[in-house]
């Protein structure tokens, strides 16, 4: 190449980086480094003894891929939460024993999370990993029957001796609350991969122009729409693309005719009835520290219908979407934000869900924004346990 | 000097005087202490653990100063709401009092970024001040 084209090949590309870098406004670059950078650091979970313990990570793996903690010994928890599915089942709802009345999440990323469930009824990820073991239409167990497997199961009561430091005791909830912790243990260890937007976002963080001109143009598009006009960043916040909390964006509530899923506002009553909560004698939290949000939390009328707004991270992965998976497309997804009924909503003031009325091509856009935070081939980063076999 | 222009410099001997007030008020509690006031009361507070950020619970240390004449704060209460959607916290703060003038608010959360309003209701024997202090969240 000679001098001059590389000059201008050079300059070129240093205005189209420049061009790329100034897409972003002040406020907009803020809100888009405040998603990341990924992963953000985490310590473990206070409530739960066996949270990143080794032994129980690998014991968690074992109760997470095996049939026998369900009533008809055919349904694991990995039955609707597929590896290869992004640890999700494909289905508009979860089908266990019967077919449950909402979609089933990803569980990457849980260990992030400060609430657990569409309706956020545990405050804890060991309570939540409970819930499906004794839910009749998912495996259908009693805390008996869980304990009595264990117990009478060499390889699980070895590991559970290798987690806990002690063979399976005799109160079968504490049984329970074990395999609990130990699926937790195991969870919390799903965390999704570096994407091409945490690639963009820490090249904004360091000016790097060249890095930030690799991201797709259409990409970038759709961000400014999410940190923007679509206002999408106020509960996708932060790193997960979540703000763990619950909100009401219009989509229907009625699970069959004359049956109503009443969301977070059942979800609230259901965490102050569980024996599993955060307050209750199960955590091992002695700070208390962990159960400020159940100490605190408040009931209200406007719970109804609200759901948990869920992280995006691998998101084109995991369709269908929405808490009864009435979306079966990405596309489908952003176009309800496009088209919501605000009548449904009841916002009283400025309406934080309302219909964008997006043009097909800012669809696009958006839809090429969501895909960057997936990695391509390799929706997850599960760390590998090496523990030696457990008999 | 003409009467609007005293009248300028009436106000601005005002705000002095309350902005003098609210430096004085919690500087016990250390750096990054935030400041509101209303007519008869300052509040000063020092958010734990701080800076604020988006779905993290935080308590606020809090000093109540009553300016000249008002009575001594004897309880008080805290909230926040995002006015412009008119919806408040997910969660309701807890308030021990500390002795002197000082309280802790505890259970607060902040679950969007965006411009928030703080409320603090200074109770005292002769009766309830509401303080409102915008807080802008990034």
């Amino acid at each position: 190449m000679s001098l001059a084209r590389y000059v201008v090949a050079w300059g070129a590309l240093a205005l189209a980086s420049l061009a790329h870098a100034q897409a972003l406004d002040a406020v907009e670059r803020a809100r888009v480094l405040a998603h990341g950078p990924w992963p953000p650091p985490w310590s473990g979970d206070p409530s739960n003894r066996a949270s990143a313990q080794r032994g129980a990570i690998a014991f968690g793996e074992r109760l997470f891929f095996d049939t026998r903690l369900s009533k008809n010994g055919l349904v694991s928890c990995a039955a609707c939460h597929q590896p290869k599915k992004t640890w999700t089942d494909g289905h508009e709802r979860g089908i266990g024993l019967g077919v449950a009345d909402r979609n089933t999440p990803t569980i990457a990323n849980v260990r992030y999370a400060h609430w657990f469930g569409w309706d956020g009824s545990n405050d804890n990820l060991w309570a939540q990993s409970i819930r499906p073991i004794l839910e009749p239409r998912e495996m259908g167990m009693t805390p008996e029957a869980v304990a009595s497997v264990v117990r009478g199961t060499s390889m699980f009561s070895c590991h559970y001796r290798r987690a806990f430091g002690r063979a399976p005791p005799a109160d079968d909830v504490a049984v329970l609350v074990g395999v609990g912790k130990a699926l937790a243990a195991f969870q919390e260890t799903i965390v999704t991969a570096r994407t091409p937007f945490d690639d963009f976002r820490d090249a904004l963080a360091r000016n790097d122009a060249s890095a930030i001109s690799r991201y797709p143009a259409s990409a970038l598009r759709g961000l400014k729409l999410f940190v923007g006009r679509g206002q999408c960043h106020a509960c996708h916040a932060g790193p997960a693309f979540t703000n763990g909390e619950f909100s009401d964006i219009g989509v229907g509530f009625f699970v069959a005719q004359g049956k109503v899923d009443a969301g977070r506002h059942e979800g609230i009553r259901r965490l102050r009835e569980s024996p599993y909560n955060l307050l209750g004698r199960w955590t091992d939290d002695a700070s208390g520290r962990t159960a400020t949000g159940t100490r605190h939390v408040t009931l209200e009328h406007r719970n109804f219908g609200e759901f948990k707004v869920p992280g995006l991270r691998s998101v084109a992965e995991t369709a269908p979407y929405m808490h009864n998976g009435s979306a079966k497309t990405l596309r489908d997804a952003v176009r309800h934000y496009s088209e919501v009924d605000p009548d449904r909503v009841h916002a009283d003031g400025e309406p934080l869900i309302k219909a964008l009325k997006l043009t097909d091509a800012e669809i696009d856009d958006l839809v090429a924004f969501l895909v960057t935070l997936s990695a391509p081939g390799q929706n997850f980063r599960r760390e590998q346990t090496v523990e030696p076999d457990c008999d | 000097m003409t009467p609007r222009a005293r009248f300028v410099v009436g106000l601005a001997l005002v705000g002095m005087h309350g902005g003098a007030a609210a430096q004085g008020c919690g500087d016990a509690l250390g750096k990054n202490v935030a400041r509101g006031e209303s007519k008869r009361y300052v509040v000063a507070w020092r958010a734990d653990p701080g800076p604020i950020v988006v779905s993290r619970h935080f308590a606020l240390d809090i000093v109540v100063c009553p300016k000249s004449g008002a009575t001594p704060a004897q309880s008080l209460a805290v909230d926040a709401t995002m006015p412009a959607h008119r919806h408040g916290m997910n969660y309701r703060s807890t308030i021990t009092a500390m002795g002197a003038g000082r309280f802790r608010a505890e259970g607060l959360m902040f679950h969007m970024p965006g411009a928030w309003e703080f409320a603090f209701d200074v109770v005292a024997a002769d009766g309830t001040e509401r303080i409102r202090v915008p807080y802008e969240l990034q």
